[in-house]
């Protein structure tokens, strides 16, 4: 009997002195963490003093050679190429979810949702030299008259666009998948057709997710460095007129990526660029912010909890139906009205009078049949049944039709003096109208068509959206192995560079990179795992660990060239560590292990409870069990979180190319305070100054590839191997 | 037997999941305007076969079907056969109330939207007699366009009949409508339901024998893939002709 009391009392005690280590570690994590958010704010108060904040937000030049730091160029590029990126992505990404979720098999679902994940984790140099490779030359060639380089915001948009695709239709994907299906049931119980379920009631149910997913990309776009940088021409221009997608732009990372060199510790460029990275993690939190509280409202939506009126639901109910209906109405065109003014910029000299004039004579057919069909009908009840009227154009009878069409004509008229007044051009304004009457035809097409020939040309309508792609995608892939792959040699994977890193083999970058992942796991993955341990199983929910998460979730976000200016200040000038492999790490470290505190956390949320009570019910001390049920039911989303992060490290440019990497070595680096080479650094070098055969640089994009991908599917194998195993 | 005024007869059905047999020559006629109840311990089919009524079962991968599904003299599972037109004949109400989390008029009109009402005035007729005819209209007329979820349980399950009825069906279809209700709720939905039958014709699956036995005019039992008995439920819950259907009402089993 005594024995077992002192064994309980050794139990306790290390129950105790593990719950303290445990805070020991998480509070140094936590350090770290406000350490660096008050680093970056304290280092911009002087630019804030010297230069004024009034100057800063609304100078419109930026120079700083001439000690001009007016932001609002560099805003309003980043801006725009992130709206630029999203209408392009939103379309295509949402589209693709929905079929993925709605209209594909079961069996592809899997396959193209981790398709779609694999192709998250494509390193954005690699998307951005792809930008310089092939997008750029092509949009030359396309517009030679706009386009003297190819540089540009409208290249900047597509590549933005593209990269965020598989997080817009991974995050949507899974909005859609979590619509209980009892709605789906109900709907079609009623003799809805799925195309009719899909639009009126499972996306309508998902809107929020879907919101949320089109923030998150949103978000991509915002922090993304290397890839504009690669693109968009790096010029700190306003466009004139401001839709002029062909302009050069100068977004706030690229700014930062472009300076970060030059600048004079103690200066007020070097102050305002950390003016810059703190805008950049203001946007982030908004935009977290925002993403938040909309999954937030998801949650309550679809549980059991009772739907609480809102402010703007009562607002809502106050608004005539007919009212609500006009607007949704109103808002339609004037989204079309600007995205096909928008391309009508773009394509004008080439094919616009060709595809205006179709859209124009279809819409004249259709609205005429219309109302032939219309006058023709005496018998409402024999009308052929409107399968989409979510935004009902059309109402029935002919007077009604009079009515909105007159409506609609006003409105458009309005458009039309209002943009001539503004921009006179008079050829993308009739294009604008032509959609728009295109608009208005096919809804009134749609009268005449059954709800399964409805079903059947959306369905494959949003098939052709998911091969488009998936094809974009491909094209990436195609384009860097088919020149990259032949060069892969034995003597190119071991062998030195020679001429300055132009030629010879890549050893010393391979080398390079795994040292830097290494050191930055070393780094991260203890204090991550550990802090994520705390939060999520010891931590008390108040106000302090709630201050916590939102630093944590800030950082999370935070474009990776913030932690690389960050690091580069705080390692390699103050501390004189100058470029070498430890400050390199230490800033890849920096940026993942908010990632891994988070993932962590998460995984042993979704723990349930019942199993931690099931375990101290019999005695067990919190510290048991959380070694013995809580983490291993977990650590298969552990292990993926942490493989996920890996590739992220693996692909990095921003965060190491001005604190840890150098061109060329001859030999290789021993000491942790030499520099290294890395494959990511050693591509973007290459295609944007250093020159070499466009083989070589294909060669190394598609090593890193290959690293990045098969970290990747060694994360999903995991994942589904651990998925299999556990379930609940 | 009786013959006449069948809505549905259903002959020598066969239903696989896969390699799995979940009906086997099920033979089972539907009278009109009555109440059929199917009975059965867990997992002997019986949803499956309410399921195939209205062909919610096409929704599963894998599923095969083989036999004849007669409604009002024609094959349910013939190839032309609008499974459409099938739905919004034949409704159907859910184990768990699934109202649409839009408002309650809203969730009335779907249907008929759907099927090409348009007019403003007639949609709300719909509204008032959907609602009327599942005996919640008193209840929520003053706030038709406050969301469905702020409804009760008993209340959203009613809502969900109301939106079956919009869509004027012939037959409606019920999964054990009552199992996650309250007594009370379970008891105005069974009311509902002999009203109901006056002008529709009801089919339940139900795992509560006392419903059965109080609601329905003809009882099925079914047990492993098979109707073991279906006859008036007088005389299956007094004097069932099979063995095995005794042993289960009387609770006897297995």
């Amino acid at each position: 009997m005594e024995n077992n009391t002192i064994k309980t009392e050794t139990r306790f005690h290390s129950d105790k002195v593990s719950k303290y280590l445990l805070m020991g570690i998480a509070f140094i994590a936590v350090s770290i963490v406000f350490f660096i958010i008050l680093f970056i704010f304290g280092n911009s108060i002087d630019a804030i003093k010297n230069i004024g904040i009034v100057e800063l937000l609304t100078g419109t030049s930026w120079r700083p050679g001439r000690e001009e730091y007016g932001t609002v160029p560099l805003i309003t590029g980043t801006l725009l190429v992130t709206i630029g990126a999203i209408l392009f992505a939103v379309p295509v990404g949402v589209g693709s979810a929905i079929f993925i979720s709605e209209v594909a098999p079961k069996r592809w679902r899997a396959t193209l949702k981790s398709v779609s994940e694999v192709f998250a984790g494509i390193p954005s140099v690699i998307y951005g030299f792809f930008g310089l490779t092939f997008l750029v030359p092509l949009l030359r060639d396309l517009f030679p008259e706009q386009l003297l380089f190819g540089f540009s915001w409208l290249a900047g948009s597509i590549i933005l666009g593209i990269m965020a695709l598989p997080t817009i239709i991974s995050v949507s994907e899974d909005a859609l998948d979590s619509v209980p299906k009892s709605y789906r049931e109900a709907s079609l119980a009623i003799g809805a057709t799925k195309w009719e379920t899909t639009v009126k009631v499972v996306t309508p149910a998902a809107i929020s997710g879907i919101s949320a997913a089109i923030i998150l990309g949103m978000g991509r776009a915002i922090g993304e460095t290397m890839a504009v940088m690669m693109v968009c021409g790096n010029a700190a221009l306003m466009p004139n007129p401001i839709f002029d997608v062909f302009s050069m732009i100068l977004p706030i990372t690229a700014t930062i990526a472009v300076e970060m060199p030059y600048i004079v510790v103690g200066s007020t460029h070097y102050s305002a660029l950390f003016f810059l990275a703190l805008i950049l993690m203001v946007m982030v939190f908004f935009i977290s912010m925002a993403s938040n509280a909309i999954v937030k409202r998801t949650k309550r939506k679809f549980g059991e909890v009772v739907e609480k009126e809102t402010l703007a639901g009562k607002l809502m109910s106050k608004i005539p139906v007919d009212v609500l209906n006009a607007s949704k109405n109103i808002l339609a065109i004037l989204g079309l009205f600007v995205m096909s003014f928008l391309i009508s910029n773009i394509f004008l000299n080439h094919v616009a009078a060709a595809v205006m004039g179709v859209l124009v004579t279809a819409a004249i057919v259709m609205v005429s049949l219309l109302w032939l069909n219309d006058l023709t009908k005496e018998n409402k009840a024999a009308r052929p049944r409107n399968p989409s009227e979510f935004i009902e154009v059309v109402p029935a009878g002919f007077k009604g039709y009079l009515k909105t069409s007159a409506v609609y004509v006003i409105i458009f008229a309005l458009f039309y003096m209002a943009a001539y007044l503004l921009i006179g051009n008079i050829e993308a304004i009739l294009v604008g109208l032509a959609a728009v009457g295109a608009y208005v035809g096919l809804r009134a097409a749609s009268k005449f068509i059954d709800s399964r020939k409805t079903q059947m040309i959306a369905h494959s309508s949003l098939f052709i959206v998911m091969l488009f792609a998936i094809s974009m995608l491909a094209v990436i892939l195609l384009d860097i192995f088919r020149d990259g792959l032949p060069m892969i040699t034995w003597d190119f994977l071991t062998g030195y560079p020679t001429n300055g890193g132009r030629a010879g083999g890549i050893l010393p970058a391979i080398v390079g990179t795994l040292k830097l992942i290494i050191g930055a796991m070393v780094v991260a993955l203890p204090l991550g795992v550990i802090t994520g341990i705390y939060l999520a199983e010891y931590s008390k929910d108040n106000s302090f660990t709630r201050l916590v998460r939102y630093c944590i979730d800030i950082l999370n976000g935070t474009p990776s060239i913030v932690f690389g200016l960050f690091a580069m200040a705080a390692f390699v000038i103050y501390l004189g560590f100058g470029y070498s492999l430890i400050a390199g790490c230490l800033a890849l470290g920096f940026m993942v292990l908010p990632v891994i505190i988070r993932s962590t956390e998460e995984a042993l949320r979704a723990v349930p409870n019942e199993l931690r009570e099931g375990s101290m019910a019999m005695g067990a001390t919190r510290w048991e069990t959380t070694v013995r049920v809580v983490l291993p039911a977990a650590i298969g989303s552990i292990i993926t979180g942490t493989i996920l992060s890996i590739g992220r490290t693996a692909g990095e440019t921003a965060p190491i190319m001005f604190t840890a990497v150098i061109a060329y070595q001859s030999s290789m680096s021993h000491s942790i305070m030499d520099p290294v080479m890395a494959l990511p650094y050693q591509l973007f070098y290459l295609a944007t100054e250093g020159g070499g055969s466009p083989e070589m640089q294909s060669a190394i994009a598609s090593v890193l590839l290959i690293i990045v991908l098969l970290i990747f599917v060694t994360a999903s194998l995991v994942r589904n191997y651990y998925s299999k195993k556990i379930k609940w | 037997m009786i013959i006449v005024n069948n809505v549905i007869d259903i002959e020598k059905l066969n239903l696989w999941y896969g390699d799995n047999q979940a009906l086997i020559d099920v033979s089972m006629p539907v009278e009109r305007n009555k109440v059929t109840a199917l009975i059965g311990p867990s997992g002997c089919g019986k949803s499956t076969l309410l399921r195939s009524i209205n062909r919610m079962n096409d929704l599963i991968d894998n599923c095969k079907i083989e036999g004849n599904m007669m409604f009002n003299g024609e094959d349910i599972y013939d190839s032309k056969t609008d499974v459409i037109k099938v739905r919004k004949k034949i409704g159907m109400i859910f184990q768990k109330p699934n109202p649409f989390p839009m408002s309650i008029r809203d969730n009335i009109t779907y249907g008929p939207k759907i099927h090409g009402v348009t007019d403003r005035n007639e949609l709300e007729k719909i509204v008032e007699d959907s609602l009327k005819g599942a005996a919640l209209w008193e209840e929520v007329k003053d706030r038709l366009d406050k969301s469905a979820m702020t409804l009760s349980g008993g209340q959203q399950q009613r809502l969900c009949i109301a939106r079956t009825l919009s869509v004027s069906p012939e037959v409606i279809l019920m999964d054990e409508p009552t199992s996650a209700l309250d007594p009370i709720a379970t008891s105005k939905i069974e009311d509902l339901m002999i009203e109901l039958v006056k002008k529709y014709t009801v089919v339940i699956v139900t795992h509560n024998m006392q419903q059965a036995a109080r609601i329905s005019d003809r009882t099925g039992f079914m047990y492993l893939g098979e109707l073991v008995e279906f006859d008036d439920t007088e005389k299956i819950f007094e004097k069932p002709s099979m063995e095995l259907t005794d042993r289960y009402i009387s609770g006897r089993f297995g």
